[in-house]
């Protein structure tokens, strides 16, 4: 698969892929959640360095969009580890960047509002 | 110090704010609100009248509490940003220069870039030395004749580390420029006397270290500030004006004031009382002690100022090298049920001056009801993802 460009700019980035430009916030994270799909997150895994997302990743990251697009928020950590049944330091160890900047970002939901 | 019974987590967000509240308090609280939690100063029965006393004592409480002068001189607010607010906006004029820190809270950040962005007021921010607070040198050397006031907090909400506020306020007095202190984290735990340590103003919350619930705070100012109404409305007398009365505190007090917060306020100044404020400050340092050494005995952790000379309370920052500051405080609640605090803190010079203004710190903050324990536990979870 040919690795598509990505365009920064101030407020973020533009990722061009064969199905159409897609814009992520200044941390990565996708803009728009439906824009996501099972190619996109590969894209995204491959630029974290994931180069292969076994069943394991894609439970976390189905997890993850599941109960965001049921409940309309993000799950906290208890939450998601009920819903893999997988522990916290399990997922982090999983993902480049750990739960924030690699779980979440690769599955495409919201940058979270945290204190920052 | 008896901890009181709640569920199973152990909490090391004080300085978000304190919890659990002291034994008995919520319920003294909720009593008294029961029994006669009415508008205070407003109407003329009974009732009224005991809820305007019980406000009236409790600025008296502030006022000896604080080493301040005049009760009717303790105004209170929502919380320390709506105080803040009241004291920046209603002091600046225009062309007033104003000295403050990078170690600054937003609620004091962004009041003072408001009145530079709309022109009113310059602002020099004094960086912090070596061991983490404003040099009284640094604040001395910003002072210029058109400087209105000096505004720093008392205690760092990012670090713990206690500025040296007699000695600055020794520089502002030299040059007749007031001090105003911001004692958010101090309040309830360190000893502050307004007159002794010449601070003209001093804004605190009620939800922190003193112990009340949220929604009440205020500010203690002695003679000489005198700030301007920046909200205006009903204060319970001379209805037939339409000026906002001068007399204090109505002139900064607009609306019904928050007698459960007031109520609440009583009780945990009641438990400081019983228990010593000396008590909770030496329990507080002893376990932010503990908790200092034993994150720098963790491979991967490095503590903020772990080293510095500077007094400090129950506050540390700390980051992991292989965990950014978010993730570690959602597995420590996730999976050890320990709250902390990640992030900026509110506090984003602070962290430009650290270098962690990208992702943060982790922040630890005891209570009185912490224990050695549960420190332990905390280290104990730190350490192993640390080692993940």
């Amino acid at each position: 698969m040919q690795t598509p460009k990505r365009t920064a700019q101030t407020s973020g980035s533009t990722l061009h892929t064969p199905n159409g430009d897609v814009i992520f916030d200044s941390e990565g994270f996708l803009l728009r959640p439906e824009e996501w799909s099972e190619t996109l997150a590969r894209l995204l895994a491959a630029e974290a360095g994931l180069e292969t997302l076994t069943n394991r990743h894609w439970e976390v990251l189905h997890a993850l969009r599941t109960f965001y697009f049921s409940r309309g928020k993000a799950p906290t950590g208890a939450e998601l580890k009920a819903a893999t049944g997988l522990g916290l330091l399990e997922i982090k160890a999983l993902f480049p960047g750990g739960l924030k900047f690699g779980a979440r970002r690769i599955a495409g939901i919201p940058n979270p509002r945290g204190c920052l | 110090m008896k901890k009181q019974k709640g569920p199973p987590i152990i909490y090391l967000d004080n300085a978000a704010t304190s919890w659990p509240k002291p034994p008995g308090a919520i319920a003294a609280m909720c009593a008294a609100y029961a029994a006669g939690g009415v508008s205070p100063g407003r109407s003329s029965h009974r009732l009224a009248r005991e809820a305007e006393a019980r406000t009236a004592e409790l600025r008296c409480r502030l006022r000896d509490f604080f080493g301040g002068e005049d009760p009717e001189k303790v105004v209170f607010c929502h919380n320390a940003t709506q105080a803040l607010n009241t004291l920046i906006l209603g002091m600046v004029r225009p062309g007033m220069h104003i000295v403050s820190s990078v170690a600054e809270h937003n609620s004091v950040l962004r009041p003072l870039h408001h009145l530079q962005q709309q022109g009113p007021a310059t602002v020099d921010f004094v960086p912090l030395n070596d061991q983490g607070v404003v040099a009284p040198a640094a604040v001395a050397a910003r002072l210029r004749p058109e400087t209105g006031f000096v505004i720093l907090n008392h205690v760092s909400n990012v670090t713990g580390l206690v500025q040296p506020v007699a000695e600055i306020a020794a520089v502002c007095r030299r040059q007749n420029v007031p001090l105003f202190l911001d004692a958010s984290q101090s309040a309830g735990v360190l000893p502050i006397d307004m007159h002794a340590l010449g601070v003209s103003a001093l804004a605190f919350t009620g939800h922190k270290s003193l112990l009340g619930p949220t929604g009440i705070g205020g500010l203690v100012l002695t003679a000489a500030v005198d700030p301007v109404p920046t909200r205006f409305g009903g204060t319970g007398f001379d209805s037939r004006s339409l000026a906002h009365p001068g007399a204090y505190p109505f002139r900064l007090e607009a609306g019904t004031l928050n007698i459960l917060g007031i109520m609440g306020l009583h009780a945990g100044l009641d438990y400081i009382a019983q228990t010593g404020r000396e008590a909770i400050l030496a329990h507080e340092r002893k376990l932010a002690a503990r908790l200092i050494t034993g994150l720098e005995a963790i491979p991967g952790v490095r503590v903020h100022y772990a080293a510095s000379r500077a007094a400090r309370v129950g506050v540390v920052s700390c980051e992991l090298e292989n965990t950014v500051a978010e993730d570690a405080a959602e597995i420590l609640d996730g999976e050890f049920q320990i709250a902390v605090r990640a992030g900026l803190h509110c506090a984003p010079l602070m962290h430009q001056h650290m270098g962690t203004d990208r992702h943060g710190t982790l922040r630890f903050s005891v209570g009185p009801f912490t224990t050695a324990a549960e420190i332990d536990q905390a280290l104990a979870a730190v350490a192993q993802i640390a080692a993940a």
